[in-house]
């Protein structure tokens, strides 16, 4: 039994854009709606995750491990990461800082970035091993079958 | 008080935190189905179906595990 569908091609590009901003990949591979929807799913979460458990969820000096997760969410989880960071730090000097999330709270807070950070890696295979779906996908795919 | 900034500061949840699980179901039902569908037709059914899966999931992993902390182990501790 052969194969008759669009095969999977590397997408190197794909693969980092995916990881500089969720959704870009697929976007830049010609699947607009799909990279929009993986966008607004992914930074919805992580945003959900900060708006849930403030900006503290995500630090990586005190939840060394979640970070690495919450990493995968590119760098919009560095740059929170380093505000969070230099805001701790301005704290110790002048005011303390307002409110840190405990419990439940944040563990939920935690929890949401993580996810969205392992979700996104999951996007980002997909992008850069990438195998066109549906019909008016694939701009690459398409450009390439002109050649 | 001290006023409230959203982003910056957390939400008092903590009586209510299990409200979390909802929109937490759907934003991975959104990607994982955007990323596993092969057209959109029919995608926000399967979104909500998946995100229901998930919460009732959860909910019967919460009430098994309710059952063997609450009830099975002191059974057979007793």
């Amino acid at each position: 039994m052969s194969r008759t569908g669009p095969e999977e091609t590397f997408q190197p590009v794909a693969g980092v854009l995916a990881f500089l901003v969720p959704g870009m990949g697929h976007v830049w591979l010609g699947e607009t709606k799909r990279g929009i929807l993986i966008g607004a799913g992914i930074l919805g979460l992580f945003l959900g995750g900060l708006l849930i458990g403030g900006i503290d969820v995500v630090d990586r000096r005190s939840d060394k491990w979640w970070f690495f997760l919450q990493a995968g969410n590119g760098p919009v989880a560095f740059v929170t990461e380093a505000v969070n960071a230099r805001m701790t730090a301005s704290s110790v000097n002048n005011t303390p800082r307002e409110v840190v999330a405990i419990g439940r709270v944040r563990e939920a807070g935690i929890l949401y970035g993580a996810l969205s950070g392992m979700l996104n890696l999951l996007v980002i295979i997909d992008a850069a091993w990438h195998t066109p779906r549906g019909s008016g996908s694939g701009r690459r795919m398409a450009d390439e079958d002109l050649l | 008080m001290l006023a409230y900034t959203p982003f910056l500061d957390p939400l008092d949840l903590h009586t209510a935190w299990w409200l979390t699980l909802v929109p937490l179901a759907l934003g991975i039902s959104v990607v994982y189905k955007a990323v596993r569908v092969k057209d959109f037709k029919g995608y926000w059914g399967q979104v909500v179906m998946m995100t229901v899966q998930i919460i009732l999931g959860i909910i019967a992993i919460s009430a098994g595990l309710f059952l063997l902390t609450e009830v099975f182990i002191p059974l057979v501790e007793s």
